[in-house]
């Protein structure tokens, strides 16, 4: 499993799609649009997050070690969403801190993490 | 030593930090303290609260609730132990808002209050948040808040030996 994170717009996709060129642009699942089913089976997603946000709550906890166990070689691209003030709304709390957890799970299992800052790639695990 | 662990939500900062805090405290086998900032209102607080208790248990700290002047629970510590302060965006936030907070002169009274704790410790983990890269707009009190927090975060960065950023479960140095 490899993990490409960093801010909104900085470049993850760009910067995976350079460094997997084996993996063609119709392999690559739409986070946002991906059937929940998709996931399990794809080669790689982007908008990782998105995803998350349309899985039901209760699912989410399981959601790392499903992800683990069923398709350990996927190439995850994610926004990090957790660097600002909590906010108001309770369900986006809890959705933000659920992003943080799943990610660290996953982030553990990775043989690599890359982390992007302004289209520029830094190795963070791996 | 001072080392400061920050990062975001959800992060795994409060784990490596307390591993860390476990190894450091073992080099020099010192008491262990944890030094608790978050005050105990409402439900989802009480169930934040507990999954830290669940975290540490078994980990040999004995807790001490500081809400706010952490020199007051600072000059307590007489036996050179190793201390684990959670969290300082909790601390800042008391220190702004309660009656007995120090309102305007929150930076300095914290910093105050590390100079303190790293005097009569042996070793100090703080762990502080990364609250400032969000694209929402914030009203002028949260703005505030955020200038404030930030103030205490490069105060203690300064001071410290080791700063790290917890990026899900991985450290990244940011200053050794």
């Amino acid at each position: 499993m490899k993990m490409i994170i960093g801010g909104a717009y900085q470049g993850q996709l760009a910067w995976a799609k350079a460094h997997f060129p084996e993996i063609a642009d119709k392999d690559w699942m739409n986070g946002k649009e991906c059937k929940e089913t998709d996931i399990f089976t794809c080669k790689a997603i982007y908008g990782f997050h998105e995803y998350i946000r349309n899985v039901k709550e209760e699912q989410r906890a399981v959601l790392a070690d499903k992800l683990i166990h069923q398709n350990p070689g996927i190439v995850l691209v994610s926004d990090e969403i957790g660097y600002g003030l909590v906010p108001i709304d309770a369900a986006d709390r809890c959705y933000r801190e659920q992003v943080g957890r799943i990610c660290t799970e996953l982030a553990a299992f990775s043989d690599e993490v890359v982390r992007v800052v302004m289209g520029i790639g830094t190795k963070i695990k791996g | 030593m001072l080392h400061v662990v920050t990062g975001g939500s959800g992060s795994g900062k409060s784990a490596y930090a307390e591993t860390e805090l476990l190894r450091l405290a073992k080099q020099n086998n010192c008491k262990k303290y944890y030094i608790a900032t978050m005050e105990p209102f409402g439900e989802e607080t009480l169930k934040k609260i507990e999954r830290h208790r669940e975290m540490r248990k078994d980990k040999g700290f004995d807790t001490l609730e500081c809400y706010v002047n952490l020199k007051g629970t600072a000059e307590t510590m007489t036996d050179r132990p190793a201390v684990l302060l959670e969290c300082m965006s909790n601390l800042t936030a008391n220190e702004i808002y309660r009656p007995d907070g120090a309102g305007e002169r929150t930076v300095d009274r914290i910093v105050d209050g590390v100079q303190e704790l790293c005097g009569r410790c042996e070793h100090v983990v703080i762990v502080t948040n990364e609250v400032c890269s969000e694209c929402t707009r914030d009203s002028a009190d949260m703005n505030r808040y955020k200038k404030i927090l930030s103030e205490v975060n490069r105060r203690l960065a300064q001071k410290a030996d080791w700063v790290t950023e917890v990026v899900y479960g991985i450290p990244v140095e940011v200053k050794r």
